[in-house]
């Protein structure tokens, strides 16, 4: 019971992650449309600012991250500007392929600056602490906490503010966006600065319990998409449910089943989920 | 107030408008007639910024706003209610309306004003108005669509095909609804498959084929004519 209560947990915390990064993938590609296959590489960039805002410029780790956010949202408003917007009036394979480039660029400048060599970030939030009878770092404790609130804030942003209100409805009607007057370009940018600020607080806060190498959006990246596609691709919701989905079905799954198997289970799932929801989750219904 | 000087918009080599000149003027209801694929959707897209024109000017008030982006053409005062639509299918009636005077945002009370005029216009609205806007009977959705464009407060409003699929009471409300519209100021722009209604409200029309005007009349004369009587009124 004990172990069972302890990988509920380990899954909350997988699963915040997966879900803050999800999310940013799910606004891009609700919005603008573009599978982003860069956004693991957004991660990674991520959790290097962080890392090296902290051993190189000696700032704390909260504050390491705070520039770890503005810093890959700004970098990913500018990939919006110099990569995507000029393909935005071509077909779509143009948008994943371009993706994919940026993705193999960001990992080779990665690998030119800060070297291919794993590391480890260090946390002031290391200590361990008992919680209803498991024992777990006060670091899972954050990530779950972060997520939650960073969540809940773009779910009020979303829903409460008029910028907000025009993200939803470029994702729901991208012509009659523009003919209520919404500006196109500023909402893109928006999007994949919001996007972007996701992953570098998802890498930020998962750091410490991973590691920082350049290949570490990888894994991430491949499992949002399975996310993504599970929860309705677009769906916000879907996102978060997604993540948390996979992060318990991973750390249940590597406990009382494999832990070699670990990274599959993602992979079963969207076979067997889109069995029987082939649109997955949310997906949007049809009018 | 809106002058085209040889418009010209191509899609490939296809020229879906070649070389359009039309002209309305403050405070007019026009009709714009003309078979599927005449171009006139193409041509609405054009003037809202929706398609970018190949050649020629669209002057609005002493502007050419040829080619500027759509939401630069809504603060202008150039608003269309497209065809299909375009409603934001899983947002609230009531949040379909506030994003259609996204321009006046920082101006609270005045998008409580326009809301207010848009519920005088359509009362049915505010009965639905926290309802998802896809969930509405397809005269209602079209109403929003409307209400939405009005709450931009538009000098020109431009209306495509607002009566397309819906049931003859609906239809005569919604003519109804476009002459209190043009009553309360506001020039209008009217694609209209139901010729004989659009021009009995309309002031003057324009008749398209394959993206050129063919003719063009006062509503006296557009109903007088025969070619126009035996392709589009059907009498």
């Amino acid at each position: 019971m004990e172990i069972f209560v302890q990988q509920v947990f380990n899954g909350l915390t997988v699963g915040s992650v997966y879900s803050l990064f999800a999310l940013g993938l799910t606004l891009v590609y609700g919005i603008l449309h573009i599978p982003n296959f860069a956004h693991g590489a957004f991660y990674m960039v991520g959790g290097y600012i962080t890392l090296m805002a902290m051993t190189g410029w000696g700032v704390h780790y909260v504050a390491a991250v705070v520039i770890s956010v503005i810093v890959v949202g700004l970098l990913a408003v500018l990939t919006e500007r110099i990569v995507f917007f000029p393909l935005r009036n071509m077909p779509p394979l143009q948008d994943k392929i371009a993706a994919i480039g940026l993705m193999l660029f960001l990992e080779a400048f990665a690998q030119l600056v800060w070297g291919t060599e794993y590391r480890t970030m260090p946390t002031p939030f290391g200590k361990v602490v008992d919680v209803f009878g498991i024992t777990v770092t006060v670091q899972r404790i954050l990530i779950i906490v972060t997520a939650v609130a960073v969540m809940l804030i773009l779910y009020l942003f979303l829903k409460k503010t008029m910028t907000g209100a025009a993200i939803i409805a470029m994702s729901q009607n991208r012509e009659g966006a523009f003919l209520a007057g919404i500006n196109a370009n500023k909402i893109a940018m928006l999007t994949f600065f919001i996007s972007g600020a996701l992953a570098a607080v998802a890498s930020s806060i998962a750091s410490p319990i991973n590691l920082v190498f350049p290949g570490m959006g990888h894994l991430v990246i491949l499992k949002a998409f399975v996310i993504i596609i599970i929860g309705g691709m677009g769906s916000i919701p879907g996102a978060i449910i997604g993540g948390y989905i996979l992060g318990f079905a991973e750390s249940l799954g590597g406990t009382f089943i494999s832990n070699d198997y670990k990274d599959l289970i993602a992979f079963v799932l969207l076979v067997v989920i889109l069995t029987f929801r082939p649109k997955g989750l949310f997906a949007k219904e049809v009018h | 107030m809106l002058e085209l000087l040889d418009v010209t918009v191509q899609y490939g080599s296809f020229k879906a408008l070649n070389k359009m000149n039309m002209k309305i003027a403050k405070g007019e209801l026009v009709v714009l007639l003309g078979a599927n694929g005449a171009g006139k959707s193409t041509l609405f897209r054009t003037i809202s910024g929706l398609n970018k024109p190949a050649g020629g000017r669209i002057v609005f008030q002493g502007t050419d706003i040829a080619g500027w982006p759509a939401d630069r053409i809504v603060k202008a005062g150039i608003v269309l209610c497209p065809e299909g639509r375009m409603l934001f299918p899983q947002m609230t009636v009531l949040e379909n309306l506030r994003l259609g005077g996204y321009i006046f945002r920082r101006k609270k009370e005045l998008i409580q004003q326009r809301l207010e005029k848009v519920f005088s216009l359509f009362p049915v609205l505010e009965e639905k108005k926290d309802l998802p806007a896809g969930s509405l009977s397809g005269g209602q959705q079209q109403m929003t669509a409307i209400g939405r464009a009005l709450m931009a407060d538009p000098e020109l409003l431009l209306l495509d095909e607002p009566s397309i699929g819906l049931a003859p009471l609906v239809v005569e409300q919604m003519f109804q609804a476009i002459q209190s519209i043009k009553e309360s100021g506001t020039t209008i722009l009217l694609a209209e498959q139901n010729a004989r209604a659009a021009l009995s409200i309309a002031d003057r029309g324009y008749v398209m084929e394959n993206g050129k005007i063919v003719l063009e009349g006062s509503r006296t004369e557009l109903f007088a004519n025969d070619d126009v009587r035996k392709a589009y009124i059907g009498a």
